[in-house]
């Protein structure tokens, strides 16, 4: 069966499979309560004087409340639900007394318990247009709409659909950021690679990637200064032009074309970053690196030792007009080349102190990925800000 | 975060910063270097003795206020930072451009 749903001012029509769809995807079903919507119901019943106020969506065969003022049931039939005619005439319904109205007057909500008399809602979209629900006001006492009244209850619609829209493209935003990390493993032989990457928010401005070189593997940290979707967009474009700069030619060369080419972008932006890239010759264990005000590397040698990564360089996006120096050092058999974020430095005490810890994790072993799981294990539930370990490690 | 501006005339101010320097906080830091740079003090000492903790945002308003003052013909220097502030100096190599002096009233005399 199909039942058709016209959109306002055009004649394309949703499906109810569409339907249902965008709304599976909205993924808001049978979720906690949240503030950010129950600030709403609770202003709207306050506002209209009603004893009730939800935010309701449409599922297959129920109604479900994503939040609700009064003292209603969060799941009920789908047949039975007032906010099912909203979503399927996909139109603002008030309703000021069931009892004298034929379609409702036998509703089993009208006729019995708690006695509905008055109901006007209005339809919540999800980003394609298609109707998943009503925001809704309601009480068992007959009322009138003015005018007024219903673009009121259209504002507060609005709000909550901006809400649930927010949350869900932010939610996009983080599964696209996923996706920019590297999905294939690298092995250069002899090694073992393992990377981690936790943003503070839903998204965030730190970032890893690895390229094959023809003798080894590349490897880039960076951290954008800030946190979530503007630290991310930063993020996204300096990957891109690190990646798409190459890996053959001079790495002074490489890094200094792709600050020039960033510069004007993050001056714009007011944004800086800090990074370390590094190309290693997996044959000699030759390191040539880069770091840009990042800091932040390390060499755990196995004998005990741990070197930190020369950096003088000033962070992208911050033009001293002096050349880049780039450096080089050795990952001997049984020594690892580590880099993480300032994030990291938080999971301890927020100094230095903090890569004494995360070389002692490394040393623990056995393989790179258990010390970057050891690591990611100390972050808190809400981390301050984005965690990020890379660690290369070689084979003893 | 809270600041006071205070005039120690020839057109140097000292900007007393109080509080988190962060993502919050760092607006208000670029927004009051550009005011005290329009009310002729292209010469801004920013005293951090009473900021605890300074984030990536918070040194990029400082970096951003020393281009202000720059390009206003004048400077801005930094005073009293905390060890975590010193930090974030250090690992950006920062700290040989905003370079920290001992107190914010003289960080412009001799």
């Amino acid at each position: 069966m199909t039942t058709g749903y016209a959109t306002r001012g055009a004649d394309a029509v949703v499906s109810e499979a569409q339907r249902q769809e965008a709304l599976d995807e909205l993924g808001i079903l049978d979720t906690a309560p949240e503030e950010r919507f129950d600030r709403i119901t609770r202003m709207a019943a306050r506002i209209f004087g009603t004893r009730s106020s939800a935010i309701s969506f449409i599922d297959r065969d129920r109604q479900w409340l994503k939040s609700v003022v009064g003292e209603v049931d969060r799941e009920k039939r789908r047949s039975d639900a007032f906010c099912d005619t909203v979503v399927r005439e996909r139109d603002t319904l008030v309703v000021p007394d069931a009892s004298a109205d034929p379609r409702f007057k036998h509703n089993p909500f009208v006729e019995g318990d708690p006695g509905l008399r008055f109901y006007a809602g209005h339809p919540l979209e999800a980003p394609g247009g298609e109707p998943v629900g009503s925001f809704c006001v309601f009480g068992p006492e007959p009322r009138t709409m003015t005018d007024d009244d219903i673009r009121l209850l259209r504002d507060f619609a609005g709000w909550v659909q901006d809400e649930l829209w927010a949350s869900e493209e932010l939610d996009r935003a983080a599964e696209v950021q996923r996706g920019l990390l590297p999905k294939e493993p690298i092995r250069p032989p002899g090694y073992d690679v393992a990377a981690r990457c936790l943003p503070a928010r839903v998204v965030g401005g730190d970032f890893y990637s690895w390229q094959e070189t023809p003798g080894g593997a590349a490897f880039t940290i960076g951290d954008v200064m800030g946190k979530g979707l503007s630290a991310a967009i930063i993020a996204a474009t300096v990957r891109g032009v690190f990646l798409g700069t190459g890996v053959q030619g001079d790495i002074v060369a490489m890094a200094t074309a792709a600050a020039d080419v960033l510069q004007p972008d993050l001056e714009e932006a007011g944004s800086f970053v800090t990074m370390l890239h590094a190309r290693l010759d997996a044959a000699s264990g030759d390191l040539r690196y880069l770091d840009s005000g990042h800091g932040l590397g390390l060499i755990v040698r196995a004998d005990g030792s741990t070197e930190r990564l020369f950096s003088v360089n000033p962070p992208l996006g911050i033009d001293l007009g002096i050349p880049l120096i780039a450096r080089h050092t050795t990952i001997g058999p049984g020594d690892a080349f580590v880099a993480v974020s300032d994030g990291v430095l938080d999971l301890f005490d927020g100094t230095l102190t903090g890569l004494e810890e995360v070389a002692a994790i490394v040393r623990r072993g056995p393989d790179a990925q258990a010390a970057v799981d050891g690591i990611l294990a100390l972050t808190p539930r809400r981390a301050a800000d984005d965690v990020t370990v890379v660690i290369v490690r070689r084979r003893g | 975060m809270e600041y006071t501006v205070k005039d120690l005339g020839g057109g140097v101010a000292v900007l007393h910063l109080d509080g988190r320097l962060n993502m919050t906080s760092a607006a208000r830091l670029r927004e009051a270097v550009t005011s005290t740079v329009a009310n002729g003090h292209p010469r801004i000492a920013v005293d951090l003795a009473n900021v605890d903790f300074m984030d990536s945002s918070g040194l990029g308003a400082l970096i951003s206020g020393l281009k202000t003052a720059r390009q206003a013909g004048g400077d801005l220097r930094i005073a009293a930072p905390s060890e975590q502030v010193k930090l974030v100096l250090q690992l950006t190599n920062m700290e040989r451009v905003l370079l920290a002096h001992e107190r914010a009233e003289t960080a412009f005399s001799g």
